[in-house]
């Protein structure tokens, strides 16, 4: 599978010379060292992360790690100190004014923290922003706007304006916006970090039903890791400009490549955030006191059992046996790996 | 002998100094000094400030300040026709404008005027009150014979106004995208805010006829324009960050982002700005009227002149309240903005 969007070797450095600098950076001078000597910010070192087709990457770190920096290096509201950015296979630092314009309307969209309507337009006429900037006419501008505000649930607000809407409502139709683009790529910019938990919840539920159904290739930033595990594909944890680690959001949870991250993940309810699939081992003809699905979590497993860790399940995937789960082992992975044990 | 002839001598300037001697024209002081000689002796005996007066006795060859003044009229004479020629055909259209507004303003009816008057009062600030409240300050006017005067200062004001948002809008469109621009535009807006008013007129008065109308047009432009290209500037510059990163993301063209999103989010600053103009081309037309502009501003002008007191002030409390009706009207259609956006 090739990558949609691909970055490689990405340096973002803050400053008036920054294309000089990234030799100091690859170097191995680090950001204390780099501030202090040449008055030069680092913002991003050596990003290499490959973003596949149909999945939700996330990219998770806390404030000042540079995400989302990084998320606005891919339509390039941010120009890189050095580096790749490759969306199909196409360099974006090639592109010029006008194809970068194309870039933005045709092929990604975006979602923002602070939602970012217009407060002079009602919400319909927001959400058919993308497409009346290309020039499409007014019925087919109407048609979809509406068609995607229902989608996310705002029938019957398209002539309201945003300050009269509360903050999920607005965010809603800040999707909305993203989807009448009908980009393949949609890049969300902590885009439920300003909403209250419930909310959040049932804005992430919203993603995950609009993701099954429509397959965009999503890159989405958070600071929260709840939100990360619970809708990355792809995980990258980044930590003072630098990708920490990165691949399956549930080996990283059972093996985390550096204490940064350890520190991370335990706090984490780990029997729900785990699945089946993750703690299983292969068959071994052992005798078995029932099935479950692979996309089961810990959770439901201990629920099931009531507790009892003698027993071992066939575990299937679409009526397939794939494997089998032993409830010892079940338990042994709630707690957290801690380095040197 | 002068204080600082010794500080001449010692550098050794005297023999150039006394080249031009005594071919100069006396100064009031030396004059003065003559007539009653006790005075001088005593002055001189001090250490008085090195100035180009005091500079000037002990050497012959630096300039007194009076040549300084006298330059400054004699570079302007000497650029005079130079700048006439390319001024004059730029600001004929100005001098076209006032004239056939102030045309229209005088010929057309009361009858016809006033309700047109009231339909653009209704029609910029969608209030009753507004709208009634300017019907009645119209036909005062009428009623106290004031009438036509009123008509041509609102005719001037109409026409100075709208070139200073015609031309001060896309000014601070530019200002506000290049830090460059602004940090050239700013002191000249300094300086034409500060400049005593009167000072306006002494150049254009050299370069126009007083009987042009151009001349007091622009210098109530030149002096109106300002709050308008400020506020332009600061209303596009504060416009939130968020809303123009995503209209950046959506691949917005910098036509489609000014017109769609900074323009109108600058809005309600634009028209505090040009409700600002409408006051200060208001204050301008009574000094204009120095200079030809008719109006309640002649009025004034006959009250101080010939000490009628009653005239001058009638006409005085007619400015005030020209100046209200403006005023309010352009607020109500600043609310009328700013609530458009917001609940209804």
């Amino acid at each position: 599978m090739t990558a949609k969007v691909s970055l490689r070797g990405l340096y973002k450095i803050f400053g008036p010379n920054d294309a000089a600098m990234v030799q100091h950076v690859k170097a191995g001078m680090d950001k204390a060292t780099l501030l202090e000597k040449h008055r030069h910010v680092l913002g991003l070192r050596d990003i290499n992360v490959d973003m596949q087709p149909g999945e939700i990457t996330v990219i998770m770190g806390l404030s000042g790690s540079g995400k989302s920096t990084l998320i606005r290096h891919l339509n390039r509201l941010i120009d890189p100190s050095a580096g790749e950015i490759l969306v199909d296979g196409q360099d974006v630092m090639k592109l010029g004014q006008a194809a970068l314009r194309d870039l933005r309307q045709k092929q990604m969209s975006m979602v923002f923290q602070k939602f970012a309507l217009l407060p002079h337009k009602t919400v319909l006429e927001n959400a058919q922003l993308p497409l009346s900037v290309q020039g499409a006419d007014k019925a087919k501008c109407d048609a979809e706007g509406r068609k995607w505000l229902a989608r996310v649930g705002l029938e019957g607000f398209e002539d309201r304006y945003p300050a009269q809407l509360s903050g999920g409502m607005q965010q809603r139709v800040g999707i909305a916006r993203a989807l009448t683009a009908n980009t393949d790529i949609m890049l969300m910019d902590e885009a439920f970090s300003a909403l209250d938990p419930l909310i959040r919840t049932d804005m992430q539920n919203l993603l995950l039903e609009l993701q099954k159904e429509l397959h965009k290739t999503i890159v989405f930033i958070t600071h929260d890791l709840d939100e990360a595990l619970k809708l990355a594909d792809h995980l990258v944890i980044l930590k003072d400009g630098a990708v920490v680690q990165q691949g399956e959001p549930q080996g990283i949870l059972l093996a985390p490549s550096d204490p940064y991250i350890e520190d991370f993940v335990s706090d984490i309810n780990r029997a729900r955030v785990l699945r089946v699939r993750s703690v299983m081992r292969p068959v071994n003809g052992a005798e078995c006191d029932g099935e479950v699905e692979a996309s089961k979590n810990l959770e439901d497993m201990i629920a099931l059992t009531g507790g009892d860790t003698n027993l071992v399940y066939k575990v299937t995937d679409r009526d397939e046996v794939v494997g089998q789960l032993d409830m010892k082992d079940l338990v042994k992975a709630l707690v957290p790996r801690v380095s040197g044990q | 002998m002068a204080a600082y002839d010794g500080v001449f001598d010692g550098l050794g300037l005297r023999d150039w100094c006394d080249e031009g001697k005594e071919d100069a024209p006396m100064s009031m002081a030396q004059l003065l000094a003559q007539s009653g000689g006790g005075d001088a002796a005593a002055e001189t005996n001090g250490l008085p400030f090195p100035s180009l007066d005091v500079l000037h006795e002990a050497c012959g060859r630096i300039g007194q300040t009076r040549d300084l003044t006298a330059g400054i009229e004699q570079g302007f004479l000497s650029i005079r026709s130079e700048l006439k020629f390319v001024l004059d055909p730029i600001t004929q259209p100005l001098s076209w404008m006032l004239d056939g507004t102030l045309w229209v303003f005088q010929s057309a009816p009361w009858w016809v005027m006033i309700p047109v008057l009231l339909l653009i009062t209704w029609f910029v600030s969608r209030s009753k009150s507004v709208t009634t409240f300017v019907a009645l300050v119209l036909l005062f006017f009428g009623f106290i014979d004031h009438y036509e005067v009123a008509m041509q200062t609102l005719a001037i004001v109409f026409v100075c106004t709208g070139l200073s948002v015609l031309l001060g809008v896309p000014i601070g469109i530019g200002m506000s995208k290049s830090d460059t621009a602004q940090r050239t535009i700013v002191p000249i807006l300094d300086l034409l805010q500060t400049l005593p008013t009167f000072v306006y007129l002494i150049p254009l008065i050299f370069l126009f006829s007083v009987t042009e109308s151009k001349l007091y047009g622009i210098a109530i432009i030149l002096y109106a324009i300002v709050p308008v290209i400020r506020l332009t500037d600061l209303g596009i510059r504060l416009v939130d960050k968020d809303v123009i990163e995503a209209a950046n993301a959506f691949g917005l063209t910098a036509w489609q982002k000014l017109s769609r999103v900074e323009l109108p989010l600058a809005l309600p600053n634009i028209m505090a700005g040009v409700n600002q103009t409408i006051m200060m081309s208001l204050a301008m037309v009574v000094i204009a009227s120095l200079v030809s502009a008719p109006g309640l501003g002649v009025l004034v002008l006959r009250g101080i002149r010939n000490l009628e007191l009653g005239v001058g002030i009638v006409a005085g409390l007619g400015i005030v309240l020209l100046a209200v009706i403006l005023d309010r009207v352009s607020k109500a259609a600043l609310a009328r903005v700013d609530t458009a956006r917001k609940e209804h």
